[in-house]
């Protein structure tokens, strides 16, 4: 059986900046990835990546900007290490190759952002997580690093002694099932953001590690707080920067009115997303929207700031929607777009599970609490795929490598074999998810009630019971994508139901979790954070709590949130 | 929005085993805004007709790479064509990119192109010509080519590639190029000694294919050119495609039209043109050999107002980097 000493699921920007950590500790690490590392997600964040890189900035100012926009609870040890670890990262990834944006001194340029007191945001174009993306792959290429492309991790195995042994993985090419023994896994899966049926996510964004991780025994935390982008497309639900407002885009509704001067007076558009979000579904709601939409509206920029700053919104929105934004506003409306939840971690990316760590958008260190900033998931991608690449390396090199146990691999592969063997049942697994994503995207949004979201816990065990009987019409082995998202429909399932579960108990409204029911934040019950549990006797998700990380620093002491 | 109803002639490749495979044509149909994208179609039929359809896909925003394959005659991103531009009376062909081999239906095996990436040292090396400093213009050159999603629109396509596999190819030259002109890359003149090598950036034809069909306006041959601009102001002039290249230039400037004769002696040396006797003796048959004898164009004068107006306009090279200050 293969074996390496550490195995990092998924080949984003945590994934890939993690296994360059391996490396630098000189251990034996691979990465199994479910598509090619170009294809992951993170090319698709366009406007940028925090850092107090400017010297009128500092590292405290982004860590305070960090608490306030997380709604007071994200863990503040963890926040003070990703605002302190920004602009050395930033500038690593510099020298790495990445092609920045820069200012007339050849200094790295950087636009405003929502929720953030200065201009702090680096960005390239509106290309900033392509290329940075493209900037680790060349540094993988470089260091040689193994990757199991086109693989797909189906089972985190653990020992008898319940420490982690290694990972079972489908090779989508040929179809064989396959056991690597390791001493450590780290998870950087990324996002699920195909739970929701309008999402900016890509198809792939299943949240495939989380859940193994859940069902291996590790605990999610936070996952009631789901972040809407106030700008996806109408349609597609295609992301439209948030930078898109920091270069000075406005917010207007059918009237072709300003509107989130009502909202939030002082920093208007760029107010932190939950706020926007919901200021543009009450405009919606109220009926100063145009087919569930209100509208982005560029035309003042000019051609030439368009063409320079966001040429790719601009083929986006023709080719999606249309509209060129040079000429006309462009229809948007609050999209699923971020998980603030995943598999929670300590500071260092360890998860309560031995041997398991996690980090970017599969982990819940948690830096982002209730709403993430714009700009901090890139940086939380690269900050947290270093530090918990280094502190996994170090852990490893520790261990003695565990028992594989007998029986994960064709446990695994029996799960496959009779799902391909199926007769036909006339369930298809594509009109399942459709029930879900579109249960999600209905009943737990940017406003909830018990009422509402009542209605998705019900959905719940009724798709699940569907999920077990859906049948496959291609029962080849060979690249089954069909097969491929039938497993990933079973992740999708696990997750909603950790997401209506913790929403549902939820009883205050913090960040991106609304209540019209409970509209104030109470920090006397609620500030604390949701852990999700798989009971596999119970064969379903159960919650417990446990309290923030606090540093016992008068600044962060909770505050209203106002903008 | 106005609908149509479509239909979808799709390339169906099963492998029967051994890298064989039973290829077949199916059609589809399905009703759509005609504004929808051709992935769209494809999730629709998945979902909906044929769970075996077998493609990739994932970020449906043009930017993860993963949907190129051949529509309505040439390799396009599914995500981002719309089924309105490309259908033919209402008929939309599709099959798996070219020039590399199947995996199944429209998704095709990416190593080898990946490899032709791996080949060119795709990462920023440290060395004796790094500059230290960048300015606000010094991505000018690199911004271009970094737009590259790795997607193998242009590969596909490639009309070199098709008769040549081992041509590096336009994605894996054009990621070169973006490592020549960035001013922070070390080793500049060592890539363009390997990619004057055979097969390498003096095998283009300059046909544009691949600048048609990159989504992502890389213009991957505008990198092939400037890297051999780049390389022949760097003196490395004794490979046969600049050594032809150079012939050429000079036999258009004297003369205004070509010596083919004396052009391949200059191009390939006297062993070459010997080796290439039989094709000679075959084409002189057939009366395709032009007089060996120099021969000239008309209105000369015309010619070198071109050549003017070119040498006036240089095609921009540059890398922008500040002085190299000492630290």
């Amino acid at each position: 059986m293969k074996s390496h000493d550490l195995i990092i699921v998924g080949a984003g920007l945590s994934g890939m900046r993690a296994a360059l950590e391996g490396v630098r500790a000189n251990i034996d690490v691979a990465i199994v990835t479910k598509i090619h590392p170009l294809r992951s997600h993170s090319c698709a964040a366009q406007g940028g990546i925090n850092a107090a890189v400017d010297p009128r900035d500092s590292w405290e100012s982004h860590a305070f900007d960090t608490v306030k926009g997380s709604d007071y609870i994200g863990d503040e040890d963890a926040i003070q290490i990703m605002a302190r670890e920004a602009p050395i990262v930033v500038l690593e990834m510099d020298r790495m190759g990445t092609p920045f944006s820069r200012v007339e001194d050849g200094g790295i340029a950087q636009r405003a952002f929502g929720g953030a007191n200065f201009d702090r945001t680096c960005y390239s174009a509106d290309r900033t997580g392509q290329v940075l993306l493209h900037t680790l792959w060349e540094q993988l290429v470089k260091s040689k690093v193994p990757v199991y492309e086109e693989c797909s991790v189906q089972k985190l195995v653990v020992d008898g002694a319940g420490h982690v042994a290694g990972v079972v993985a489908l090779d989508i090419k040929s179809g064989e099932v396959f056991g690597i023994r390791g001493k450590g896994v780290l998870i950087a899966t990324g996002g699920y953001g195909r739970v929701y049926a309008s999402t900016t996510n890509a198809t792939t964004n299943t949240g495939d590690g989380m859940a193994i991780a859940l069902r291996a025994g590790a605990p999610l935390g936070d996952m009631e707080f789901v972040q809407f982008h106030p700008t996806g497309l109408r349609t597609s639900g295609i992301l439209v920067t948030e930078g898109a407002r920091g270069e000075g885009g406005y917010l207007i509704n059918k009237d072709g009115k300003r509107f989130m001067d009502k909202y939030a007076p002082t920093k208007k558009e760029l107010a932190s997303r939950d706020v926007v979000s919901r200021a543009e579904q009450t405009e919606i709601l109220e009926g100063r929207g145009v087919n569930g939409a209100i509208f982005l509206d560029l035309r003042h920029l000019g051609r030439q700031k368009i063409i320079e700053r966001l040429p790719q919104i601009r083929e986006l929105a023709i080719d999606l929607e249309g509209v060129d934004p040079i000429d006309n506003p462009i229809p948007v409306r609050p999209t699923n777009h971020y998980s603030m939840g995943g598999i929670r971690t300590d500071k260092l990316g360890f998860s309560p599970l031995k041997g398991l760590f996690a980090a970017g958008e599969a982990a819940c260190v948690s830096v982002h609490g209730a709403n993430r900033l714009g700009g901090n998931s890139l940086l939380d991608t690269i900050v947290f795929g270093k530090v918990t690449g280094a502190a996994a390396s170090k852990y490893v090199q520790d261990q003695k490598l565990p028992e594989f146990p007998q029986g994960a691999v064709k446990e695994v592969e029996d799960m496959i074999g009779e799902l391909l063997r199926r007769p036909d049942t006339g369930v298809k697994p594509a009109a399942v998810q459709e029930e879900l994503s579109n249960a999600l995207n209905s009943y737990v949004s940017v406003f909830r009630t018990a009422e509402i979201m009542q209605k998705a816990a019900e959905v719940i065990p009724v798709v699940r019971a569907k999920f077990k009987k859906i049948s496959l019409q291609d029962t080849s082995r060979q690249f089954n994508i069909e097969l491929v998202r039938a497993i990933e429909l079973g992740h999708l399932i696990d997750l909603a139901e950790s997401i209506v579960k913790g929403a549902l108990a939820r009883t205050e409204s913090r960040g991106a979790h609304f209540r019209n029911d409970f509209p104030k934040r109470d920090d006397a019950n609620w500030r604390k954070h949701t852990l999700a549990h798989w009971d596999p006797k119970k064969e379903e998700v159960v919650l417990s709590y446990e309290p923030v990380r606090t540093l016992g620093i008068p600044e962060y002491e909770p505050k209203e949130r106002v903008y | 929005m106005s609908e149509e109803t479509y239909t979808f002639r799709i390339q169906r490749n099963t492998p029967t085993g051994n890298g064989r495979f039973d290829t077949r044509w199916q059609e589809f149909k399905v009703t759509l805004p005609t504004t929808s994208t051709v992935l769209s179609a494809l999730e629709e039929i998945k979902a909906r007709q044929d769970g075996t359809l077998t493609f990739r896909q994932s970020c449906r925003s043009a930017i993860c790479g993963s949907c190129a394959m051949r529509i309505s005659g040439r390799t396009r991103l599914a995500c981002k064509t719309q089924v309105g531009s490309v259908a033919r009376d209402k008929v939309i062909e599709v099959g798996p990119q070219t020039n590399q081999p199947v995996l199944k239906d429209l998704a095709i095996d990416i190593r080898p192109f990946f490899e032709r990436v791996r080949r060119v040292d795709p990462f920023l090396k440290d060395g004796p010509e790094s500059a230290k400093k960048v300015t606000k213009t010094a991505y000018d050159q690199v911004n271009q080519v970094t737009q590259c999603i790795m997607c193998g629109c242009c590969y596909s396509d490639c009309t070199m590639a098709e008769v040549s596999p081992a041509f590096l190819g336009p994605a894996a030259l054009a990621k070169s190029f973006r490592f020549v002109s960035d001013p922070r890359e070390g080793m500049k003149t060592e890539r363009l000694e390997f990619l004057s090598q055979p097969d390498n950036m003096w095998s283009c034809s300059r046909c544009t294919m691949c600048v048609e069909v990159c989504p992502k306006d890389v213009k991957p041959m505008e990198a092939i050119v400037k890297l051999r601009t780049r390389g022949l102001e760097k003196g490395l002039r004794s490979g046969v495609g600049a050594r032809h290249a150079l012939a050429f230039h000079e036999d258009i400037q004297q003369n205004g039209d070509l010596n083919e004769f004396t052009l391949m002696m200059r191009s390939v040396g006297l062993g070459g043109t010997l080796a290439e006797l039989g094709s000679a003796l075959h084409l002189m048959k057939k009366g395709k050999i032009p007089s060996p004898f120099p021969h000239k164009a008309e209105k000369l004068g015309e010619l070198r107002k071109i050549y003017d107006i070119l040498e006036k306009n240089p095609l921009d090279v540059e890398t922008k980097a500040a002085e190299i200050v000492p630290e």
